[in-house]
């Protein structure tokens, strides 16, 4: 059973460090030079949205494409960094700056007792428990009546209730670039970005990373070597914990604004689809999976109310037509090249 | 339609799981009414000889006949159909189910009722065990009893041609007997049976015909008697 | 005091009867075929509003509206093997597990939101209700609660008369139990995750029904109960059916005596606590054993 709760994604493409670099350059190269080269604040905002929501896919991505753990509790990690930066700057009026890096421990500590609780167990009963994880914390959130202190004349729950937190502070960009404050936001979040995918890689092509290997293909030997699959997942874990609260947290900081509709199971599925229509278990999967499924998206607009229904029969096409994504299908068709 | 005087034919059979050809080219005759041995190291694609013929392993070229009638393209379900019951290696009963359950999913493409009554009183005849354990599960029974249970629910399918795949396998020498009991039985009963074994010895008697394959090849076939005279076949291929 | 008890015990056996019926759905996919149908939610909603159509819209009995109901999700189910399951049980491969809960999530997404389309995201009164109550020992019990449990407790008892009796069902269990043997016992094994799909589905949507009557009629209406269900599941141990049971009516009652104990938004909180423990305790579910037990 343990291997069968392992993803089938084929090992990732042995290409060269080098292909990774010259990918990375390229896209980092487009990604400074988009500011500079599109003028629309929208368009520019919604890069800046594809920007979080490869980050959270990457993250996922690491989790389940790598060191198989199959979590949907992604999404709630992501709004406990995003709450927690909130509400460090709400109640105890910290700087942004300050409560980003806190927000994204809390999401720490917060993954760490998840994955106590769930990892020692097979793979879908991880899947089956984080979501249930999550959704309590959604309903407690939005059935938060109590009020924890008065504001003006209404009345604030702690966890912010059904409305969630708002005003609570930003990176400062609008009063620094005035009309231009978009590209400062987006300059940090790129930042940011790149950040969590640097790491990913780390991660990635680290010991720990190798370890992963070994328990996917094969687990009984990577236990005979001593790899010991709780500690390495609850460790990969915890740290990819760290760059999704961390994303979280510029997320609630650039649009001053977080709220309970970040954990619905469509949110969840947005990103889980990212992953999957880019390739999960390809390191730029989530990259390219991001771009399409926001140009999608966006096309889809037009589409108004059909576009949650697009998504999720996209979501269940790929996995059938395209099992290891978009990615993984041109590795597939490059290697047939001679 | 009278049943034709072959009951199973291989033609040219090669087949393999992903990596190369475990069989190559094999081709072999099943004579209604008659038993047919093949032996040989283990390893060397004996089960999968007779998953291939049920359609568990997909053939890569040549030719299956059933009764003349050529299955190597059909689903494991539809070659069951056209009447072939291959009882595994290692038994494959369904652990939660009673023996007299396991003997009546044998009897699955069966319809009449009263076929199947009559099929289950030859098995209890001839395995007076199964109708003692009747009622109990497939999973608390011992070794010799699960491989007749194996065996019955073989027979329970009144196909052509019964498969059966080192029914030995793991036995205390005293249950090995009884095993080959039953198989002299179903022999003076004419029934049709392609057997796969390790140990050309213990079956000797038993069979009209036997294949020495290695290596996924027929290196060797003849009547079991001379087998057993050739010293330096039994010596290189079977190691003594 | 008395009347609390008798409260407590209303509801929680009502929700065990209605967590029970959607365990017994999601248990027979994950034991034949070790698939979590992510879109059994979806398909309890879709049973709702089809039971509703056929009573406000063509007027026809409610009886006729709840065979509609298991009709519809017996079509959604096995609409679901031939369009999605079958296609990712060919590529096969250890990846099955999650990539069918990947895709069914994507279904269920879908479903949900065809729903919403349709019907709009107004809660419907489902025309399923039944009004008047008796009186039993010290407490009054609505019709309605006895009503869904006798419902439920037939439907369970005909799906296990179904699974041990019948060729059927035979057939059934014993794919779950040994695919290879059933394949060449001869039987059509694509054929029987067809059934399955389809018995779960025709469950899926006579669970919905029942459902809806007593909360109200909304696309997103079975989320609750099936993450509950799964939850269930997950604690007797991920396809075993008895167990499944039995734990779906004690969690309910305990979910039950905490919501009227501490408040209603605690009863989810504490019901996945408990659940968190027992798995610590035991990693395989109460009742499994150290391998995944099949049916």
């Amino acid at each position: 059973m343990t291997d069968a709760s392992l993803p089938a994604a084929a090992p990732a493409p042995r290409r060269g460090i080098a292909t990774d670099l010259a990918v990375g350059a390229l896209l980092l190269a487009l990604a400074i030079a988009a500011p500079f080269l599109i003028d629309s604040r929208y368009v520019l905002g919604q890069i800046v949205l594809a920007l979080f929501w490869a980050s959270v896919a990457a993250q996922w991505n690491l989790l389940f494409g790598y060191a198989g753990v199959f979590s949907l509790a992604q999404m709630a990690i992501f709004a406990v960094g995003g709450y927690a930066t909130a509400m460090l700057a709400q109640y105890l009026e910290l700087s942004i700056w300050a409560a980003i890096p806190l927000g994204a421990l809390i999401a720490v500590v917060f993954s760490v007792i998840v994955g106590l609780a769930c990892l020692r167990l097979q793979g879908v009963y991880v899947a089956l428990l984080t979501l249930a994880i999550a959704q309590v914390l959604y309903l407690l959130i939005v059935t938060d009546t109590a009020c924890f202190r008065m504001e003006g004349t209404s009345c604030r729950q702690f966890t912010g209730g059904a409305t969630g937190f708002a005003r609570f502070g930003d990176f400062g960009m609008r009063q620094l670039l005035r009309g231009d404050w978009m590209m400062g936001n987006y300059a940090i979040v790129l930042c940011g970005f790149v950040l969590t995918m640097v790491m990913s890689w780390v991660i990635i092509r680290s010991p720990m990373g190798l370890a992963f290997k070994a328990l996917r293909d094969n687990p009984a030997y990577a236990v005979a070597r001593g790899v010991n699959r709780f500690h390495t997942q609850l460790l990969v874990f915890a740290l990819s914990a760290f760059f999704t609260g961390l994303t979280g947290g510029l997320y609630a900081a650039h649009f001053q604004a977080i709220g309970p509709g970040l954990f619905s199971l469509s949110q969840l599925l947005f990103v889980i689809a990212i992953a999957v229509v880019g390739g999960v278990g390809t390191f730029w999967g989530p990259v390219v999976g991001a771009i399409v499924l926001m140009l999608a998206d966006e096309f889809m607009r037009e589409a108004g109310e059909f576009r949650t229904l697009g998504l999720g029969l996209i979501i269940a096409a790929v996995t059938v037509l395209l099992p290891r994504g978009l990615v993984g299908k041109a590795a597939d068709l490059f290697r047939r090249r001679p | 339609m009278p049943e034709p005087d072959i009951a199973l034919s291989l033609e040219g059979l090669t087949a393999g799981y992903e990596g190369p050809d475990v069989l190559r080219g094999i081709s072999l005759e099943v004579p209604r009414g008659r038993i047919v041995t093949v032996v040989g190291p283990n390893g060397h694609g004996k089960s999968t000889l007779l998953r291939t013929v049920s359609g568990l392993v997909r053939a890569r070229s040549g030719r299956v006949l059933v009764g003349g009638a050529e299955v190597q393209a059909l689903a494991p379900h539809r070659i069951a159909a056209a009447g072939v019951a291959h009882v595994p290696q290692g038994d494959l009963l369904f652990p939660e189910m009673t023996v007299h359950e396991n003997l009546m999913m044998g009897a699955y493409r069966e319809a009449d009722a009263g076929v199947i009554e009559a099929r289950l009183a030859e098995v209890h005849a001839l395995l007076p065990r199964l109708r003692e354990r009747h009622r109990q599960l497939a999973s608390s029974l011992s070794g010799g009893e699960r491989r007749m249970v194996g065996i019955g629910r073989g027979l329970m399918a009144g196909a052509r041609i019964l498969m059966l795949d080192e029914p030995s396998l793991g036995l205390a020498p005293l249950v090995i007997e009884q095993i080959y009991e039953v198989i002299g039985r179903l022999r003076e009963q004419g029934r049709t049976i392609l057997l796969v074994e390790e140990n050309p010895a213990r079956v000797a008697e038993l069979c009209d015909t036997m294949h020495l394959l290695d290596n996924g090849e027929i290196v060797w076939s003849g009547p079991p008697a001379e087998l057993m005279d050739r010293d330096e076949l039994l010596a290189t291929y079977l190691g003594g | 005091m008395l009347d609390i008890l008798t409260a407590v015990l209303v509801t929680g056996l009502t929700n065990g009867a209605l967590y029970a019926l959607a365990t017994v759905g999601l248990s027979l996919i994950w034991g034949s075929m070790g698939m979590l149908n992510m879109a059994h939610g979806a398909m309890l909603a879709l049973g709702g509003y089809i039971t509703f159509t056929v009573v406000e819209t063509l007027g026809l009995p409610l009886p006729v509206a709840m065979l509609a109901a298991v009709a519809a999700g017996a079509l959604a189910g096995m609409l679901l093997y031939l369009g999605i399951v079958r296609s990712l049980l060919k590529s096969g491969g250890p990846g099955f597990e999650t990539s069918v809960m990947i895709a069914t999530v994507g279904i269920a997404i879908a479903l949900q939101n065809a729903l919403l389309l349709v019907y709009g995201g107004q809660p419907l009164r489902q025309p399923f209700a039944i009004s008047g109550a008796v009186g039993v020992g010290a407490g009054v019990v609505p019709l309605l609660n006895i009503v869904i449990v006798a419902v439920a407790v037939a439907v369970m008892v005909a799906v296990s008369v179904l699974i041990s009796r019948t060729r059927m069902g035979r057939a059934i269990r014993a794919t779950a139990q040994n695919r290879d043997a059933a394949l060449l016992m001869g039987v059509p094994v694509g054929r029987v995750y067809l059934q399955v799909l389809a018995l779960s589905g025709g469950l899926a949507g006579i669970c919905g029904v029942l459902v809806s009557s007593i909360t109200q009629l909304t696309p997103g209406l079975g989320a609750d109960p099936m993450l509950k269900a799964f939850i269930m599941c997950v604690v007797a141990g991920l396809g075993n059916l008895p167990g499944a049971i039995a734990a779906a009516f004690g969690l309910a009652i305990i979910e039950a005596a905490v919501q009227f104990g501490a408040g209603a938004r605690w009863g989810f909180p504490v019901l996945l606590l408990l659940v968190i423990a027992i798995l610590i305790w035991r990693p395989a579910g109460l009742f499994g054993r150290a391998q995944i037990r099949r049916m």
